[in-house]
């Protein structure tokens, strides 16, 4: 195959540039590099689960497209489906292959089958820096000599290597072929590849690579050629063409072959040094995974977590927001400014009255909404850049056992506490429709989000630890039911667990702040909008007299069965639009609510209907029917298990 | 020269030893030996075991892999090459 270098192609006909890796090797920071846009980024695989594109900093006519790490391929998930699908439908320029330096041949192993796609392609060996404490050297010009095509070393945090990238971009060709397959193997390739290009020629991915990927069961690439006119019968005859193969599958055997010569020029080209000393991140990794020494340290996490958010978030940095600022300063301000102007009249009231669109909705989202959310962000993000989060699977893989996942879907759960809406579409990283069914209605059901969970602290640990307590363990209870329960209903198997922990490491900040400061954006604009929108129902509801009646209609199931003031039924109609304003609503209430009220009423609402966005985000990602079918399951659910609660601690306290 | 080619089961390997794969057993999902193969697990790969509990965590080169019981169990690796005594 002619090696075509990038410059001999028109930059109108095709100008994306993709970048493609494993998960967790750094396509994110380095996509940020390049192009200025940052999308969300962690230290453990699985952030990216939707391409994103950008303009490229270095060639304005280019645009880059961030895609899903890919643990190999063919496409097996629905994260590598989906880099399988850009690889398919993008007017491919060239792939920027993204590695992890400290492990080159796994590299390699993905580029044996990238090379054989036909595309242009540049390695850009990554972590550079943590393969050289590691004592790792690897010769990139020996690499590059070997693949026919640019191999460069970068550090995407610390922008090394960045211009070398971006230069080398200019001399991508299409890579020799690392290997050629067993003679047998060799064979229906050929076939396959001949019967592609006569039939169903690709506009720019080689037959030969589409022949491996199709002998390899790449579900994405039989969805691209049955939607050839004669696609199921040119997928019939491929199959046919695949060689019966002894123990292993033929898709395991290509894996294995591609593995061997991977293997083999990972040895010729990288040298081991002696390595400095990296026992204490190794310690402290075995002692998070450690089956004894893992549940005090996650425990000491989570009070560190609850002291941050719930004691500094929720009480100090509320006060200060809530008393200080806007309940000194700047309501009465805005209050005397409109007022002044407006008189006393229906608008002045939907501005700054009882459900003013200032006075409550900006004020529940500024004042309280956001340094719960802000701190609870920064705590997190130190967690997730710090590698603890993929060691929480192991620790949890035999509880998740129970409900028929593995420990991989902790990570949507953990996700969840920031952001149910976001852990919805991370779902992605889990590998059977099963286990994203199962960990979705978990999510829409038993999981609280940032801003709910901080609210959930501050308002119960104002009451006591016990509360608090009382109400963690009863939601880890109905969590550990629920999934249990569904595990048994939805039908399918488990599969077993096997992840790579990525190494332990102090937080960096710069990190931190951004991944924060990214969040923050993204949620206030969510935010916002939905609470304006929110305030503005219930000022509506009020005027027309609809409140009043809702709030009587809803008596016997509130005050009822549930045991809570008659105007704890706002705080419901507010939950429709989102938990947390739900349950701002709730908080606000304060003193009207004894002990047992405030614990009953915010596990009702903790367990009530997923906000919107998140119930847009199920209909996305399972479909309307699934959706409803959850809705219609955890509303009455939330109703029932928040009057069992009231009527059972009645006998007690 | 390698004096001893036993076989034993990953699972049944001691924390802080040395193998090598040998071989994956046929119990393991063709999927998930795949997935095993992706992760670098190749024949005559070296591994370091570096704990069994409550799931096998080894070292493969740079990489740590968590792998759960049901899988590890199926997993055949040798000793690292030794010298007769």
């Amino acid at each position: 195959m002619p090696h075509s270098p990038l410059s001999s192609t028109p930059a109108s006909d095709n100008h994306t540039l993709v970048l493609v890796g494993h998960p967790n090797v750094g396509k994110s920071v380095l996509f940020h590099r390049l192009t200025g846009t940052y999308v969300n980024v962690s230290n453990y695989p699985g952030t990216t689960v939707e391409a994103a594109r950008a303009q490229s900093r270095f060639d304005r006519s280019a645009s880059l497209l961030d895609t899903p790490g890919v643990l190999a391929l063919p496409s097996r998930s629905d994260d590598e489906r989906a880099t399988m699908r850009a690889l398919l439908n993008e007017n491919l320029r060239l792939i920027v292959q993204v590695g992890d330096a400290k492990n080159l041949r796994r590299t390699l192993n993905l580029t044996a089958l990238l090379a054989e796609l036909g595309v242009p392609l540049v390695i850009a060996l990554n972590m550079t820096d943590e393969a050289r404490a590691r004592g790792i050297h690897i010769d990139t010009a020996a690499l590059a000599e070997e693949l026919e095509t640019p191999a460069v070393s970068t550090v995407a945090t610390g922008g090394e290597g960045i211009a070398a990238l971006t230069d080398a971009l200019a001399h991508a060709k299409v890579p020799a072929p690392l290997l050629r397959y067993d003679a047998e193997t060799e064979q229906a390739i050929e076939t396959v590849a001949a019967l592609l290009a006569e039939n169903a020629p690709h506009p720019h991915l080689a037959a030969r690579g589409l022949a491996i990927l199709l002998l390899g069961r790449d579900d994405e690439v039989e969805r691209w050629l049955t939607n050839h006119p004669t696609g199921d019968e040119l997928l019939a005859r491929v199959h046919e063409c695949a060689p019966l193969t002894g123990r292993d599958s033929l898709p395991a055997r290509l894996a294995r072959e591609r593995g061997h010569a991977a293997d083999a020029l990972a040895r010729t080209v990288t040298r081991q040094n002696a390595a400095s000393d990296r026992s204490l991140s190794l310690l402290l990794g075995q002692i998070a995974v450690h089956p004894l020494w893992g549940w005090p340290l996650l425990l000491a996490v989570l009070y560190a977590v609850t002291l941050f958010v719930g004691d500094f978030g929720a009480n100090i940095l509320v006060r200060l927001m809530e008393e200080k600022l806007f309940g000194s300063l700047l309501n009465p301000a805005v209050t005397n400014f409109v007022t002044t102007r407006l008189g006393e009249n229906w608008l002045a009231d939907m501005l700054v009255g009882q459900y003013g669109l200032w006075t409550m909705g900006m004020t529940y989202a500024l004042a309280l909404i956001l340094p719960i959310v802000t701190t609870f962000f920064l705590a997190f993000g130190a967690l997730e850049d710090s590698g603890y989060f993929t060691r929480l699977s192991v620790i949890t893989n035999r509880a998740l056992a129970t409900f028929g996942l593995n420990g991989r879907a902790v990570l949507p759960m953990v996700l969840g506490l920031g952001c149910v809406t976001m852990a919805t579409l991370s779902t992605r990283i889990l590998h059977t429709p099963r286990e994203r069914l199962i960990t979705t209605f978990l999510l829409a059901f038993a999981i609280p989000c940032s801003a709910q969970l901080g609210i959930a602290l501050g308002v119960l640990g104002s009451i006591s630890l016990g509360a608090v307590t009382l109400w963690g363990l009863s939601i880890v209870f109905i969590l550990l039911f629920s999934g249990w329960l569904a595990g048994r209903l939805v039908k399918g198997h488990r599969i077993p667990l096997v992840t790579e922990l990525p190494p332990m490491r102090m937080p960096v900040m710069g990190n931190v702040l951004k991944k924060t400061g990214g969040r923050l954006k993204w949620y206030l604009a969510e935010v916002i909008p939905l609470f304006l929108l929110g305030t503005f129902i219930m000022f509506a509801l009020d005027r027309l007299g609809v409140l009043p009646w809702l709030i009587e209609a809803g008596k016997p199931l509130v005050t009822g069965w549930l045991g809570l003031p008659p105007e704890a039924s706002a705080a419901f109609v507010m939950g429709f639009l989102r938990r947390d304003f739900g349950a701002t609503g709730l908080f606000v209430l304060g003193s009207q609510l004894s002990a047992l009220q405030t614990v009953v009423g915010m596990l009702t609402l903790t367990l009530f209907v997923p906000c919107i966005a998140s119930v847009m985000m199920i209909v996305k990602e399972q479909g309307l029917r699934a959706a409803t079918l959850m809705l219609a399951i955890i509303m009455p659910t939330a109703f029932f298990i928040g009057g069992l609660f009231n009527h059972f601690l009645r006998l007690f306290l | 020269m390698i004096a001893h080619t036993e076989r034993i089961r990953l699972t049944g390997t001691p924390t802080g030893h040395r193998v090598r794969l040998a071989e994956f057993g046929k119990e393991i999902d063709p999927l998930q030996r795949e997935q095993l193969l992706a992760y670098g697990l190749n024949a005559q790969q070296p591994l370091t075991v570096l704990q069994q509990r409550p799931m096998t965590v080894i070292l493969c080169e740079q990489m740590e892999l968590a792998l759960e019981h049901s899988v590890a169990h199926h997993i055949w690796v040798e000793e690292e090459a030794r010298t007769p005594s």
